[in-house]
């Protein structure tokens, strides 16, 4: 099935042509800027830097979720990630950068087996990417023209973390479009899609946050300093 | 066993009791004895009152008195004997010829006494020369027995009573009685709780040990049984059973003081050399077994020599002679000989019956398998070795040269023992039982015996005249006199042989016996050198010592003279007939002369002259009654026991007399006619025997010429001391060495005989410590290498296993366990690998598929 | 060009290998938890591309890195309350001195 990527559904794209030049460089620029963060976090040697870089990886791959059309998601990282996670990063940073902690060196025979690890990691990667089969691919042109965006809404994923499996009318999950009649269409699309909910893994999540909430509390509590035992 | 108690039918019985009755206080000794011993309590222990009444501590004269009372009452139940045979005999045969032959062989008895349903009588009208009767004691299955001559073969004990019987055991009690009595008194230092032995060197001095006195009785009492056994004996199978006895009683009595090495050594020798000897006598005896099927005398003699007469009363040309013949003619199962003087085999014949008559070159049928009523015939050549084998064994037990060497060693034994044993009985059996074989030796045998004879005589006495210890003079007699016995036997004087046997028992023992009191009295001295002059303190030892020295050297009227004379008549007339044989009458006249030298010599060193030990002087002293007593007897008996109607007369003495009339017609038959020649009877011209009655007198005449000569010498030597004993030693080192050193005859036998033996025993010994030893070592040893091999293979090689897989997995280990750095950054370094190599693989995996 | 499907994973690649090689590289025990970061963002970058061009993961990849983002907030806060309990007990954020475990 090599031509799998411009299989499965014929989908006129009225909208169809390139994507929006704006899109295009938005793109580069963003991926740029957080692959470039991302580096930096390794190759700088002071932790207070580095935690900067990772605040700017961090913010550019929110924009990429942005850009993929996963608003939500994109909102969340910024909130959560950036917001909590990183803070609470520059905090330990904060309470552990006493003087020779700031920057440690690595040695350089570190370096090369790191370069070395990362180099042949990536390369492995992108090998796979490229080989394999990868299952129906939806070009961006071939986007259904009947949303007014492109991507999920927040509306859907709320419904499916709440559990919410009928909705009627029925609504239309995904961006795709859906045949105009139930009997044509990718027989491929329609055995797979259905009705998901994960409600279950939300509240495991959320009793799961709790647990970590007390464990962090009780693991941070105040004790005395050296030869205390937690 | 009815027969046993019916003494009337069988007389013989009463000399079978007086046999047992030596055996019954053997018995007796021994049991105390042994109880005494099985009663002795530990040291410092009273015992029980059993213990203290056999004797305690010390033995008991006790012991003494019974085997005395013992031999004693067997010497008057054999006078008994002798008396009621000689009645018997001159009731049966009053004719009184010298021999039976002449008178016929049955039924003489008839003519006696008219007396009928008498038991007594009755046994006298079957008297046919001896009492004898047997029982049969074992079986001996052999052959085919209804062919065999052999069939129902049996081995019987029984006994044979004739003159010489009769007479031999007369001295041989007599002598052993006075003997016992002598020892009650000799062996009194036995009879102590502790003796002490001077000659016993141990760490603290001198052995000290229990006293023995009761052994020596109990010994002494089991010889005489067997020697008594010996006497009686009619067939060679219980005269070797009480030979070996007499020779173990022997060897016990030798060695009597065993802690003394001379003693045991010496006890040893005589073992040996009588060993030999014997090694001989079983050579005879299986031939004769063998050809003769039985080993009773008369049988033998019946199948070996020709009998007297016919069933038809003519006289067989060949009576009483051993005939030959070659074999000519082979038919089933019968072969013929005929018969020539020169024939290589011998005629058999056949026990039961007289068979016809044979003349010379008439054959006669001979059974290769003979019943008991036909012919035999047996190689001579080994009726020859037959005789020879029986007369070797005569030569071990009676010291003849070359097996004489242990009797002069067997002086090591008591005094008594040496009169008893080695002077008057033991040594007298092998004579005896020449005297009694006589039939089966043909003249080469008996040449053979005649000339050991005269060599023994010659070597001893010449041995004797250099030794100074008073004991080994008469042990060296004692020898000659043999030789002389053994000499007379073999030139046919078969009476005048064993009538010197007797005579010299006597005399003998007498010597013996004295030179014991002398021992005594001088408190165990025994070299005549530092003796001398003890007439004054001993005048009855010497006295008796005088007497038994005239009588051996051959004076008048001594019963020594009798008896000399006799043999040196029959050497003569012997010598006579066969001239090329002069030696033998020229020895036994020198050596009668040599005699007389050295026992005057060793009388006069010992009782004449100045002491030439001024200690053993000073305590000598005469010994007691009780040894005294039995010394004067035997000199009675020296003196007076060969005389007869005229003491003057050599020829006519009654003892003689009685002893010829057990002569077997052989020894007419031999030297009565001329072998091989034809004669009628009656002729007795150009034989042995004529010449013998013929020279007597001249016999006489040159023995006494030289013995006079001989004392005339030994007094200027010794008493006059003219000539110097001690000069002639200087003079004749050479000669003195030799004679001192007994003719070598130790040496020599320790260079062929005893060196080799030792030296292959020493090889025995080295093949069995290097050879054997050394296997047993090596395989041990070897053993022990590949032992260790195994467990260096198993240390090393196994256990290297083992250890080798365990050092693998623990280095294996070590290494995997330097991945744990206890960094993280390098724990995640390993993740990062292993993700890489996860993906690698799978999107190998994925590419396959998406190429498929 | 127009940033097809790959180019979004290439995207997602980097940051998971540099925040792996941060894991691996950094001493300091707040660099790792930066790795830890950013390889959880970049796996989310691969979610939610996946989630756009396969109708098929619309939903799940977002629901996914939404959990992932959350997740990830959870165990930054222990790790964070690890990092502080080893920092008081051994003074030090050096991750080189937690070689206990050295076999």
């Amino acid at each position: 099935m090599g031509e799998a990527p411009h299989g499965g559904a014929e989908v006129i794209n009225k909208n169809s042509g390139e994507m929006k030049i704006d899109q295009v460089f938005l793109f580069w620029i963003i991926a740029a800027m957080t692959g470039l963060s991302s580096i930096m976090v390794v190759v700088t040697q002071n932790i207070v830097r580095a935690a900067t870089w990772l605040l700017f990886a961090l913010g550019g791959t929110s924009g990429i979720f942005f850009l993929l059309g996963a608003d939500f998601v994109g909102a969340t990282q910024l909130l959560v990630y950036v917001g909590g996670t990183l803070v609470l990063v520059v905090f330990g940073v904060m309470l552990t950068a006493q003087g020779p902690f700031i920057s440690m060196k690595t040695g350089a025979a570190e370096w090369g087996v790191a370069m070395i690890v990362g180099i042949l990691l990536y390369g492995v990667l992108a090998i796979s990417f490229f080989t394999g089969n990868p299952l129906t691919v939806v070009q961006p042109n071939q986007i259904t023209e009947t949303g007014p965006n492109t991507s999920l809404s927040s509306v859907t994923l709320g419904e499916s973390l709440l559990g919410i499996e009928q909705a009627s009318p029925p609504g239309n999950w995904t961006g795709a479009k859906l045949p105009a009649n139930e009997s044509s269409g990718s027989e491929e699309i329609k055995k797979v899609r259905k009705q998901v909910s994960y409600l279950l893994p939300f509240e495991i999540v959320s009793v799961h946050l709790l647990v970590v909430l007390i464990g962090a509390a009780y693991l941070a509590r105040a004790k005395r300093r050296r030869g205390a035992i937690a | 066993m009815n027969w046993f108690l019916d003494v009337q039918e069988h007389p013989g019985l009463l000399y079978v009791y007086a046999t047992l009755l030596p055996l019954a206080s053997f018995v007796l000794l021994l049991l105390a004895g042994a109880l005494r011993t099985a009663l002795r309590p530990a040291p410092g222990v009273s015992g029980s009152n059993l213990y203290y009444l056999l004797g305690g501590d010390a033995p008991l004269r006790s012991g003494g008195y019974i085997a005395t009372a013992g031999i004693g009452s067997a010497f008057v139940l054999s006078v008994f004997g002798f008396i009621l045979f000689t009645r018997d005999y001159n009731a049966a045969f009053p004719h009184h010829d010298a021999q039976p032959g002449h008178a016929a062989v049955q039924g003489q008895g008839k003519t006696a006494e008219k007396e009928s349903d008498d038991k007594a009588d009755k046994r006298r009208e079957q008297f046919d020369g001896h009492w004898k009767d047997s029982f049969d004691w074992a079986w001996v299955k052999t052959g085919n027995s209804t062919t065999s001559a052999k069939e129902g073969t049996v081995l019987k004990l029984g006994y044979k009573i004739d003159h010489l019987a009769a007479i031999m055991f007369l001295m041989v009690t007599l002598v052993a009685t006075l003997i016992h009595l002598f020892s009650i008194g000799y062996m009194g230092e036995e009879l102590q709780p502790e003796v002490e032995d001077h000659q016993v060197h141990t760490q603290h001095g001198s052995l000290r040990r229990r006293g023995r006195f009761g052994r020596f009785f109990l010994y002494m009492s089991l010889f005489c049984f067997s020697m008594l056994n010996l006497v009686l004996a009619d067939n060679l199978f219980q005269v070797f059973l009480s030979w070996e006895l007499v020779g173990i009683c022997s060897y016990l009595l030798i060695g009597f003081y065993f802690e003394r090495r001379s003693a045991s050594d010496a006890a040893n020798k005589a073992f040996i050399t009588n060993r030999i000897g014997d090694a001989g006598f079983i050579l005879g005896l299986i031939i004769i077994w063998t050809y003769v099927g039985s080993f009773n005398f008369e049988d033998i003699f019946h199948k070996v020599r020709a009998g007297e007469k016919d069933p038809s009363n003519t006289r067989y040309q060949f009576a009483g002679q051993v005939v030959r013949g070659e074999k000519v003619g082979f038919g089933e199962g019968t072969e013929k000989l005929r018969i020539t003087p020169d024939g290589s085999e011998v005629v058999l014949f056949p026990l039961k019956g007289n068979a016809e008559n044979i003349a010379e070159d008439k054959t006669v049928p001979t059974k290769i398998n003979p019943g008991a009523g036909d012919f035999g015939t047996m190689p001579y050549w080994l009726l020859v070795t037959a005789g020879l084998g029986i007369f070797l064994g005569c030569v071990g037990k009676s010291a003849q040269f070359p097996l004489h060497v242990w009797l002069p060693d067997a002086m090591e034994g008591p005094t008594p023992v040496s009169a008893l044993i080695h002077a008057a009985t033991m040594v007298a059996a092998g004579v005896y039982l020449v005297g009694r074989c006589f039939p089966l030796f043909v003249p080469e045998s008996r040449l053979v015996i005649a000339y050991t004879g005269a060599i023994t005589l010659f070597v001893a006495a010449t041995i004797a005249i250099v030794m100074t210890d008073i004991k080994k003079v008469l042990a060296y007699s004692t020898v000659s006199q043999l030789g002389y016995m053994m000499l007379a036997l073999g030139v046919g004087g078969w009476v005048a042989g064993l009538f010197h046997l007797v005579t010299h028992a006597f005399f003998k023992a007498l010597l013996f016996l004295g030179s014991g009191s002398v021992i005594y009295g001088c408190h165990h001295e025994q070299d005549m050198l530092k003796m001398g002059g003890l007439y004054p303190k001993m005048k009855i030892t010497a006295l008796t010592m005088l007497i038994g020295v005239l009588a051996i050297a051959g004076i008048p009227t001594f019963s020594g003279w009798f008896s000399k004379d006799a043999i040196l008549a029959e050497a003569l007339g012997f010598v006579h007939v066969n001239r090329q044989h002069g030696l033998l009458f020229l020895l036994p006249l020198m050596t009668a002369g040599i005699t007389t030298f050295y026992m005057f010599r060793m009388w006069l060193l010992t009782f004449t002259g100045k002491p030439r030990d001024h200690h053993v002087f000073e305590h000598a002293g005469e010994s007691p009654g009780v040894m005294t007593v039995p010394l004067i007897v035997l000199a009675f008996f020296s003196w007076v026991v060969a005389w007869g109607s005229n003491p003057l007369n050599p020829e006519k003495s009654y003892l003689e007399e009685q002893i010829h009339h057990a002569q077997h017609l052989s020894v007419t038959a031999d030297f009565g006619m001329v072998a091989g020649a034809g004669e009628a009877a009656g002729e007795h011209t150009e034989t042995v025997e004529h010449f013998t009655h013929e020279y007597h007198a001249l016999a006489g005449y040159l023995a006494l010429g030289i013995v006079l000569l001989a004392i005339i010498f030994a007094f200027v030597v010794y008493w006059f001391k003219v000539l110097d004993p001690a000069e002639a030693k200087e003079q004749f080192p050479g000669v003195h060495r030799f004679l001192w050193n007994k003719w070598y005859f130790d040496e020599l036998y320790s260079a062929i005989l005893v060196r080799p033996a030792l030296t292959v025993a020493g090889w025995a010994r080295g093949f069995d410590i290097n050879v054997i030893d050394g296997t047993v070592d090596f395989l041990g040893r070897a053993t022990v290498r590949i032992s260790s091999w195994n467990g260096k293979f198993d240390l090393g090689i196994v256990d290297g296993l083992v250890n080798l897989t365990g050092n693998v997995i623990f280095g294996i280990g070590y290494s995997f366990r330097r991945l744990q750095t206890g960094y993280l950054r390098s724990y995640v370094l390993f993740l990062v690998l292993a993700a890489i190599g996860f993906f690698a693989v799978l999107s190998y995996f994925v590419a396959k598929t998406a190429a498929s | 060009m127009t940033p097809d499907l790959n180019h979004y994973l290439l995207l997602g690649a980097v940051l998971f290998v540099s925040g792996a090689l941060c894991m691996a590289n950094k001493r300091n025990a707040i660099g790792v938890l930066m790795g830890v970061e950013l390889v959880l963002n970049g796996a989310s970058i691969n979610f939610i591309a996946f989630a756009r061009f396969n109708p098929i993961f619309a939903i799940e990849g977002q629901i996914f890195a939404l959990f992932v983002i959350v997740l990830a907030a959870a165990e930054a806060a222990i790790a964070l309350a690890i990092v502080l309990n080893f920092y008081n007990n051994h003074m030090t954020v050096d991750v080189d001195t937690a070689e206990e475990l050295k076999g």
